[in-house]
């Protein structure tokens, strides 16, 4: 271990650690110059107080109440940033909507099916590559946000649009978003229960479902791996409708129970089709068969094909109104995320003002 | 145990609130103080002293860059000399700083005095 022979050299070799993190200049040299001559100044005090040479410990004391080089040459040198403070709340609202609002949902929507389409239907390869695209794309897209923002701070452009700025182009006052009611709540548990009810009675009377045709028409085998998760799905509607009424400070609940129900419908749906063999070729499950009695009389069977071929098209047109619709609830869903955020800023600045 | 990490972040977080706020506080009246000490020529140590002498402690790292502005601005004059065989840079007011800080000392007292006032209604 080195041990300096004359404490003054400590002081030099501070100076040269602080000198290290400036920027080099010749102001760089004067701060260096003035800092130096301030150190010295103390030591001297401190030897005059002291009445004799001060030691390596003493010098120490100096240096470290002066603070470490890096921090005092930060404090020293010039205040340096890529995005300045006024920049820096647009710059991060633009960040936000194109990652969040924009690259994530043409990722999940777009991007995401047509890789799944080009892997041939392999979820695992179709996520991997989509994960890899939605990577890659997010860091090129912050890397050209930032680096746009840099040089409009190195341009002072928005300087100017701040003296340009017309308070008649202000966007007008948006409506208040009407919450969910609580008579929508109740309604949405009522008919939610009778539903869940109806469905949990379904297989022990049929004629529940088909009326006065349930002796002559049966579920087909198809409902019997699809029944108890399309009644946990009820039970979960049902249970996010009494959490909505239960809990109305929630107010993200509503959106986020929605949307989650759709996507749980849609997944639901997808199997369900497939297991009735649509669009796959190969044998095809009705939904709804003839009684075993009947299984020959062919009158009933036109009726049967109707019957499925209704069932069918209901089942397909849900799927595709629901495809519309998760799109449409995300947006919605992250909308609402994003004023709630915005919101809670603009409350946290008034706190802090 | 929760009570206690809250409460203990609680306090972190006022005594970081409280010492951003007393920096912001004390910015101005820095800059006040500086420009009056210097209606006498001084250097950055002497300075330094003479203000912890009346009780307004600076550090190196707020004092020089301060100089710094205040110089850059035209408001003090900077000249490098030799003193006790060592190169000084000795400090003092501008004709310009003259002016200014005859504007920012009658500021301060209208400042102080309506502090005074709030203060005495509260």
């Amino acid at each position: 271990m080195s041990k300096a022979k004359d404490p003054r050299e400590l002081i030099d070799r501070y100076l040269q650690a602080v000198r290290f993190w400036l920027p080099k200049s010749r102001k760089q040299e004067e701060l260096i110059a003035e800092l130096g001559e301030d150190l010295r100044s103390q030591v001297e005090e401190k030897e005059a107080e002291i009445s004799r040479a001060i030691n390596d410990a003493e010098v120490s004391e100096i240096l470290k109440r002066c603070g470490a080089p890096m921090m005092v040459a930060s404090r020293l040198g010039p205040k340096q940033h890529l995005i300045g403070p006024t920049l820096f709340p647009i710059y991060l609202f633009v960040l936000k909507m194109v990652l969040l609002y924009i690259m994530l949902p043409v990722f999940l929507f777009i991007v995401g099916p047509v890789n799944l389409a080009s892997a041939g239907g392999n979820w695992g390869v179709a996520i991997a590559h989509t994960l890899g695209n939605l990577w890659s794309g997010l860091f090129t897209a912050a890397a050209v946000i930032t680096l746009v923002f840099a040089i409009l701070e190195r341009t002072q452009v928005f300087a100017e649009i701040n003296c340009k700025w017309d308070p008649s182009t202000l966007p007008p006052l948006e409506k208040q978003e009407s919450k969910t009611s609580s008579v929508q709540s109740v309604c949405d548990l009522v008919f939610g229960c009778f539903g869940l009810l109806w469905l949990l009675l379904v297989p022990t009377y049929p004629f529940l479902i088909f009326g006065p045709a349930a002796g002559t028409l049966q579920v087909g085998s198809i409902w019997h791996s699809f029944y108890w998760p399309i009644v946990l799905l009820s039970a979960m509607n049902v249970a996010r409708a009494a959490i909505a009424l239960a809990r109305p400070q929630w107010d993200w609940f509503p959106k986020f129970g929605q949307l989650i129900s759709t996507a749980l419908t849609l997944i639901l749906l997808r199997f369900l089709l497939d297991a009735a063999g649509v669009g796959s070729g190969v044998h095809w499950h009705p939904f709804v068969s003839l009684a075993d009695n009947l299984k020959d009389s062919s009158p009933y069977v036109k009726v049967l094909a109707v019957v499925n071929a209704a069932i069918l098209l209901g089942l397909v047109g849900a799927w595709i109104g629901l495809c519309i619709a998760a799109p449409i609830q995300t947006w919605e869903f992250m909308s609402y995320l994003r004023k709630r955020s915005s919101g809670l800023h603009q409350i946290a600045t008034l706190r802090v003002l | 145990m929760c009570v206690t990490y809250y409460m203990a972040n609680g306090s972190e977080a006022t005594t970081e609130l409280f010492e951003n706020l007393k920096l912001e506080l004390r910015r101005g009246c820095l800059t006040l103080a500086v420009l009056t000490q210097l209606r006498t020529e001084r250097y950055g140590y002497t300075l330094r002293k003479a203000l912890a002498d009346d009780g307004l402690e600076i550090d190196e790292g707020t004092l020089y860059p301060l100089l710094r502005r205040l110089e850059s601005q035209g408001l003090l004059v900077s000249q490098w000399r030799e003193e006790d065989k060592r190169n000084k840079r000795f400090y003092r007011l501008s004709e310009q700083g003259e002016k200014i800080l005859e504007q920012l000392l009658a500021e301060w007292q209208r400042i102080n005095a309506s502090l005074g006032k709030i203060l005495q209604e509260a």
